[in-house]
Order: structure tokens, then C-alpha cells, then sequence
């Protein structure tokens, strides 16, 4: 899996503004508009499918990690950011506790292609304590994209 | 339905056999000779049908063996050599004297049943051949073939060179290594099914392990490749007349291999064309139809080119198996294999004659069969073994996949039935690879069951973990097995979006491999649960795989939930309807037992139904 096709580092966020769910989802995805990702007259839909998602079953897991997610035919190829938010806030992650590191993956619905696979290269990378460390310490962008690239 | 009009096309396919084999008879009392044989036909068709379903229903319930196995043995006790030899005064209205004797013996083959009889098991062996062609997975042998082949060919030479040269040692009149007897009785040995392999594993969910993965690889190679040794050895066989020298066998091995592949070739080339053409129809009845009919005419135009006729069916099926009709044209054709192949079993069955091995008549033959079985067993677990070990394996590792490509199946029953008919091998022989079939595909059931005990069958690197191969299972119970079922598909669908390629392991549809690169995921349906196994680096992928199903399927179930609710208009329609009979009951419940019962005779809506009831028990 080529997480370096995906992952730049203007779609990593160090500092997420939001202190509820709504809004750190709508924060996500204006990353993914800023960074050139995503077209800004998408903005709304592909927020929606990611809420419809969340709405399903929160995609907040342990260890303070949430992975919104949502495939939706807005877009043509597989695309991600990451966000921190410093102190967490209440996703309605499966252990309860407050969620502080959020990547949102959204992948073409009607296309075949290894998109689950991508969220659990990153789930997986998150199973290891002292990576996780490492990214909410990270002062840099550049910082947080060598972890995740393995560097 | 769609069945029908495949079953009656071999009916009819049956009337210029029964033409044939009246051809000597006196013309007056022709018809009535067509109709005595018919009768005769119809009357061991009725027994054999019954008989070979009840063994293989006894022999997979009870005995938890394979169904072959009963179905095969049912054959040996009604056959002629049997009960089916006894005289029975009834029949001699029809011209017989015993059910199943052959009242004309036909050539030098000397088969003991009917040639009507015999004919309908060459059609169900080139049924048996066409699906198999169909249901193999090109891409799959092109692409995980590395250390399956390794491992199939090993065994392939092994039990060839073995088989041969145990006919060379001990069956007169066997020259030397190259005479057609000696090179049959090495193909015979060759044969691979590992039918029952997956059966086992799966029940033991071992179907994942490196073991697991590798004896399937192995087995598709042992299909494609053991297909291509028999057309070789048949070949030369039927060019043998001529002069046993060198040059000249190579000539005659080279053509049959020739064919094979330049048949193969054309067959994948044309077949997305053929099949684009066919869909003009659009009727899968007529492309399947046809599709059997292309089969049978390559079969036939095999044989006269010496080679054999299971040979071309299979290569049509393998031609038509990259096309994207495969798996509608395998739904139709399934069902005259369902219908025949029990009674292809039951009729190899009925050609073995048990008095042969008498040791107090002939004890040259008892011993020659169980040399040839002993030797069947070691050439496999040794030559399948063996590479194993240089492959990564453990002694424990390579042994369990030298048991589990120790059966051979129907494989081995096909290749006989060639040979006999061929004049290569007698029906001593025969026996003897009934023999063979038989306790292969027995031993390996303890033979597996023994050697999966325990730890991991990898050799450790230095400073590798062995946990890391060590599967992981995840089990999803449902309330009901349509339920299971029903998830099972979205998963496998899932599993393709995500770029993997899915592999039937059997015939039923209860057993799947999800293969992409290195990444091996075995999913099994088992009545009411799913359970997948994995190697724990991809648990995590699976895990997030299958949590978007459930929740897809919880929204679907949510979606009819709303659907029932008072105010959808459906249901406002169908209070208006009976409040109009009575006026006394509550429009509520009336209108919804009614609605309930209308959406019964609906298949998907009906199912869909169930599972929300069960959902909610399960809540």
C-alpha cells in the first residue's frame, strides 16, 4: 500500500480548532478542500456521506484514534487528511474517551480499488503506543508524514 | 427450468447409442430390440440413481467420508461383477438374463455393462471435465503458482516415475519404461483431488494456513498440468503402433502436447468473442446450451485425433472460464453434473470386478495392488514433501501437505476409464486404481487430522516470529443460515472491490478464497455462521472490511423497518383494502397480517423480511 500516493503534508492539521463532532468533521474536510484535494462544490455532499457514516456507528476507536470515513461517488480517487486536535474532544469513540487523533479517508463508491486496505495500513500503524506518542508531540507537519511513511 | 433443457439434449444425445448397439440385429425385430434395450436402460439407470444417492447420502451424514466414495461403492455392489449379476427371471422378457451384464461383450475392452450404460458415463466424465475446466482459475495458477508448483510437480513426478516403473517391475508383457501400460499406470498415479483436503481443512478452519493455501495452489497446477501428462501418454498410446524408438514417441508426445496448447490458446483467444456473439441471444439457457454443445464437439474432434475426449471438454471449459458469462454457463451445466456424476461414479463402480483379487486365484494381482497403492502413497507424501521442506516448511509442515495432496479422487476414476476404453490398461487395472482412489482419499483424512495437531508447520528464520503465521478467525453468528448467506455475499463483494480475486475452493458454494498479491483470506459458510481466517497482519483490514457490511446490512433492515411503519403508503393501501371486507376488526392488524402473507410469494422481499425478525431476536 502506497500511503505516500495519498498522504502530503498539506493534509495534516496540527492544531484542529472544533471542540464538537459536527465540527471537527467539517474542519476535515475543509482540509481536504484546502489542500486542492477536494473541489470546493463537493464540500457539502461528501460531508454529508461522512456524517451518514457516523451516524451508522462512530468511527472514533480506542486510543483517543477516529477514522471518519465515507465512500461517495464525489470523487474519483481515494483521498485523506489527518488532524490532531490537542485535549481531544468527545466523538463518541467506542471507549468513550476523548478523541484527539482524526484521519478521514473518503473513496469512490462506484471504484474498485484498496480502500479499506488504506485505513487499516493506518489503523495498524496506529497500534503501536510509541508512534501514536510521537504524532500528538509532532511540532511539524513534515514531522507526522515521516511517521506515517515509516521514516 | 433452466436444467430442463440441458437434460433432455443428453437424452436425445442417447439415441444414436442405443442405435448402435442394436446395429447387428435382424431388422424385424429391430424396434423391438430399440424398445427391450430401453426399457433395460431405463430399469438400471432407475436402480443405479436411487442406489448411488442413498450410499452417498449414507457415506456423507454417517460415515462423514466423502460422497464418492459411496457412490462407488454402491456401483460395486449392484453392479454385473454383483447383485447386478444375478439372474433374474423377469428380465428375459427384455432379452437379458442379469440387470447389469452386458449381454453382447463389446471388443477387446470387454466392459461389463451395457454400451448405452457405458455411454451416458462417457457423457457425465466429459460433464465432470467441461465444469472443472470452467471452475479453474488461470490467473490464480499464473500468478500464486510459485511454490504450489514446486510442490505439484514434485508430487507429479514422483508418483509418475514410481507408478510407471512398479508396472515396468511387476506386470508381464510391460517392456520397459515407455511401454503405454507402464506410462498409464505412471499418469493414473499422477491424479490429484483434494475435495476432500478443503473439506477437512475447512471444518478444522486451516483452510488459511500456509499449508492450506499452498496444497490448493499445488492442486490447481496438478489439474492443469496432470490433464496435459494424460493427453501426452495417450498420444503416444495410440501412436505406439508404429515403433517404440525415441524420436518417434517424441514426435508423438510433441503433437499431443501441441494440441493441447494450441487448442488452449485459440480456445482463450476466441472464447470472449464467442461468448460477446452469443449474448445476442439473451437467453443464458441458449449461450449455456450451446456453450456444452462446443464442449461435446471438442471432445468428440479430441478423440479422433487420438487424444481423449475429457481432454477437449476440459479445455473448452478452461476457454470459456475467462469469459464473463463462466459463472452463468457453470449454473446451468451444474445441473446435469449434479444429476450425472453420481451415476458416473456408480458405473466405474459396477467395473470392478472384487473376485480378481482372490489371493487364493491370482495373489500376483492382490500384491501388485498393494505395492502400486503403498508406492501411490509414498511418491506423494514424499514428492509433495520434499519440495515442501526445501520451500520453508517444517517436517510437520511439508507432511501435512503431503497428505493433503495424497487423495485421488475422481481424477484417478476419469483417467482409468480412459485407459480401459482405450484398450491401455485391462480391468485388473481398473481395479486397481479403484483400489488406489479409494484408500488414498481414505488415508488422508486421519493422515491430516494427525499431522494439523499442534503448532505451526513453518520453519522460523532466525529471528522471525512464529506467531506471525499463526491464523487468526473471526466467527459472525446469524440467526439463520439465508441470513449467513446473505452477509457472506456482500463480504465476498466487498472483498472484490477492494481489488481481491475470490476462488470457489470446491464445487459447493460454502468454501472461498480471497486472494490479492501475498494477502491469503479463507471465508467459510457453515448453516448460520461465517467465519473468516486471516493471518493477524490483516486482521485489522478484515476486521474494517466486514464492520461496513454489517453496518450497510443494519441500514438496509432499518431501511424496511421504515417501510412497516403506519404511515408508508403501502400499508396505508392495504388497511383500505380490508377494512372494506370487515369493518369490525381494527384496519391496523388485519392490514399487516395481510401484508406479511402478500410479500410471501416476493422471494427477496420475503427474505429480506426474515432476516429483520431474526435481527431483532438477536437484539
Amino acid at each position: 500500500m502506497n500511503l505516500k500516493k495519498i498522504l502530503s503534508k498539506d493534509v495534516i492539521c496540527l492544531d484542529l480548532k472544533s471542540k464538537t463532532k459536527s465540527d471537527v468533521l467539517s474542519e476535515l474536510v475543509a482540509l481536504l478542500v484546502d489542500s486542492g484535494k477536494l473541489a470546493a462544490e463537493k464540500r457539502d455532499l461528501v460531508l454529508d456521506s461522512v456524517k451518514r457514516r457516523e451516524a451508522q456507528m462512530s468511527t472514533g476507536m480506542q486510543e483517543g484514534i477516529a477514522i471518519p470515513h465515507a465512500k461517495t461517488d464525489e470523487v474519483d480517487d481515494i483521498i485523506a487528511c489527518i488532524g490532531i486536535s490537542k485535549g481531544g474532544i468527545d466523538f463518541g469513540a467506542l471507549d468513550g474517551k476523548p478523541s484527539d487523533l482524526f484521519i478521514m479517508t473518503i473513496s469512490p463508491a462506484g471504484k474498485t480499488g484498496p480502500h479499506v486496505q488504506f485505513l487499516a495500513e493506518i489503523s495498524r500503524l496506529l497500534t503501536n503506543p510509541d508512534k501514536r506518542k510521537r504524532i500528538l508531540s509532532a511540532t511539524t507537519q513534515e514531522e507526522i508524514l515521516a511517521i506515517f511513511l515509516g521514516k | 427450468m433452466k436444467k430442463k433443457l440441458l437434460l433432455s439434449s443428453f437424452f436425445m444425445m442417447l439415441a444414436p447409442l442405443v442405435l448402435m448397439a442394436s446395429d447387428g440385429e435382424h431388422h424385424l425385430s429391430y424396434s423391438l430390440t430399440l424398445t427391450h434395450n430401453m426399457t433395460l436402460l431405463v430399469l438400471q439407470l432407475s436402480i443405479i440413481i436411487i442406489s448411488c444417492r442413498l450410499f452417498g447420502y449414507i457415506f456423507e451424514r454417517y460415515l462423514k467420508m466423502p460422497k464418492v466414495l459411496g457412490e462407488l461403492l454402491s456401483g460395486i455392489i449392484i453392479g454385473p461383477y454383483a447383485l447386478g449379476g444375478i439372474k433374474l427371471s423377469f428380465l428375459s422378457g427384455l432379452g437379458a438374463s442379469q440387470l447389469f451384464t452386458n449381454p453382447l461383450p463389446i471388443g477387446e475392452a470387454g466392459i461389463a455393462i451395457t454400451p448405452e450404460l457405458w455411454g451416458l458415463a462417457v457423457i457425465a466424465s466429459i460433464v465432470l471435465l467441461f465444469l472443472t475446466g470452467l471452475e479453474t482459475d488461470l490467473p490464480t495458477f499464473i500468478k500464486f503458482s510459485g511454490k504450489g508448483s514446486f510442490i505439484g510437480l514434485g508430487g507429479i513426478v514422483f508418483s509418475f516415475v514410481f507408478g510407471d516403473l512398479i508396472a515396468v517391475a511387476m506386470l508381464g508383457g510391460v517392456t520397459g519404461f515407455m511401454h503405454p501400460t507402464a506410462l498409464f499406470m505412471g499418469v493414473m498415479s499422477v491424479a490429484t483431488s483434494v475435495g476432500i483436503t478443503a473439506q477437512v481443512l475447512s471444518q478444522k478452519k486451516k483452510m488459511s494456513t500456509p499449508e492450506g493455501v499452498t496444497i490448493l495452489a499445488a492442486a490447481v497446477f496438478d489439474d492443469v498440468v496432470g490433464i496435459i501428462v494424460l493427453a501426452v501418454v495417450l498420444g503416444i498410446g495410440a501412436g505406439s503402433g508404429a515403433g517404440t524408438d525415441w524420436a518417434h514417441i517424441g514426435i508423438v508426445a510433441g503433437k499431443a502436447l501441441g494440441i493441447w496448447l494450441v487448442t488452449t490458446l485459440l480456445g482463450i483467444f476466441f472464447a470472449p468473442k464467442l461468448t460477446k456473439g452469443m449474448k445476442r441471444f439473451k437467453s443464458m439457457e441458449i449461450v449455456a446450451g450451446i456453450s456444452f454443445g462446443i464442449a461435446l464437439f471438442l471432445a468428440g474432434f479430441f478423440e479422433m485425433f487420438g487424444l481423449a475426449m475429457i481432454i477437449g471438454a476440459y479445455i473448452a471449459g478452461l476457454s470459456l472460464s475467462q469469459t464473463d458469462i463462466a459463472y452463468e454457463i457453470r449454473e446451468h451445466v451444474q445441473g446435469i453434473y449434479d444429476f450425472l456424476v453420481p451415476i458416473f461414479f456408480c458405473v466405474m463402480g459396477m467395473l470392478v470386478d472384487l473376485s480378481i483379487f482372490n489371493p487364493f486365484e491370482n495373489s500376483s494381482l492382490l500384491i501388485f495392488s498393494i505395492v502400486y497403492v503403498l508406492i501411490a502413497i509414498v511418491a506423494k507424501v514424499l514428492g509433495c514433501g520434499l519440495p515442501a521442506l526445501l520451500s520453508g516448511f517444517n517436517l510437520k509442515g511439508a507432511s501435512r501437505i503431503g497428505f493433503g495432496m495424497l487423495p485421488r479422487g475422481e481424477v484417478i476414476l476419469i483417467m482409468a476409464s480412459q485407459g480401459l476404453s482405450k484398450g491401455l490398461i485391462g480391468q485388473d487395472m481398473f481395479g486397481v486404481a479403484v483400489m488406489t482412489m479409494i484408500v488414498t482419499t481414505v488415508m488422508a483424512i486421519p493422515g491430516l487430522l494427525v499431522t494439523f495437531r499442534g503448532g505451526s508447520g513453518y520453519r522460523a528464520k532466525k529471528g522471525e516470529d512464529l506467531s506471525a503465521k499463526e491464523m487468526k478467525s473471526i466467527e459472525l453468528e446469524f440467526a439463520t443460515p439465508r441470513m449467513a448467506e446473505f452477509i457472506k455475499g456482500e463480504i465476498l463483494e466487498s472483498f472484490r472491490n477492494e481489488e481481491f480475486f475470490i476462488q470457489k475452493v470446491d464445487h459447493s458454494d460454502h468454501l472461498f478464497y480471497a486472494r490479492k498479491d501475498a494477502v491469503t483470506i479463507t471465508l467459510a459458510l457453515e448453516h448460520d455462521k461465517v467465519s473468516i481466517s486471516m493471518l493477524p497482519q490483516d486482521e485489522t483490514f478484515v476486521r474494517l472490511l466486514v464492520v461496513e457490511d454489517i453496518l450497510a446490512m443494519k441500514d438496509l433492515l432499518s431501511g424496511l423497518e421504515s417501510m412497516k411503519s403506519p404511515d408508508m403508503m403501502g400499508a396505508e393501501l392495504m388497511m383500505g383494502m380490508f377494512s372494506m371486507f370487515d369493518s369490525d376488526a381494527t384496519p391496523q392488524d388485519k392490514g399487516f397480517d395481510n401484508t406479511e402473507k402478500a410479500e410471501e410469494g416476493d422471494d427477496e422481499e420475503s427474505e429480506d423480511e426474515e432476516k429483520e425478525n431474526e435481527s431483532s431476536d438477536e437484539e
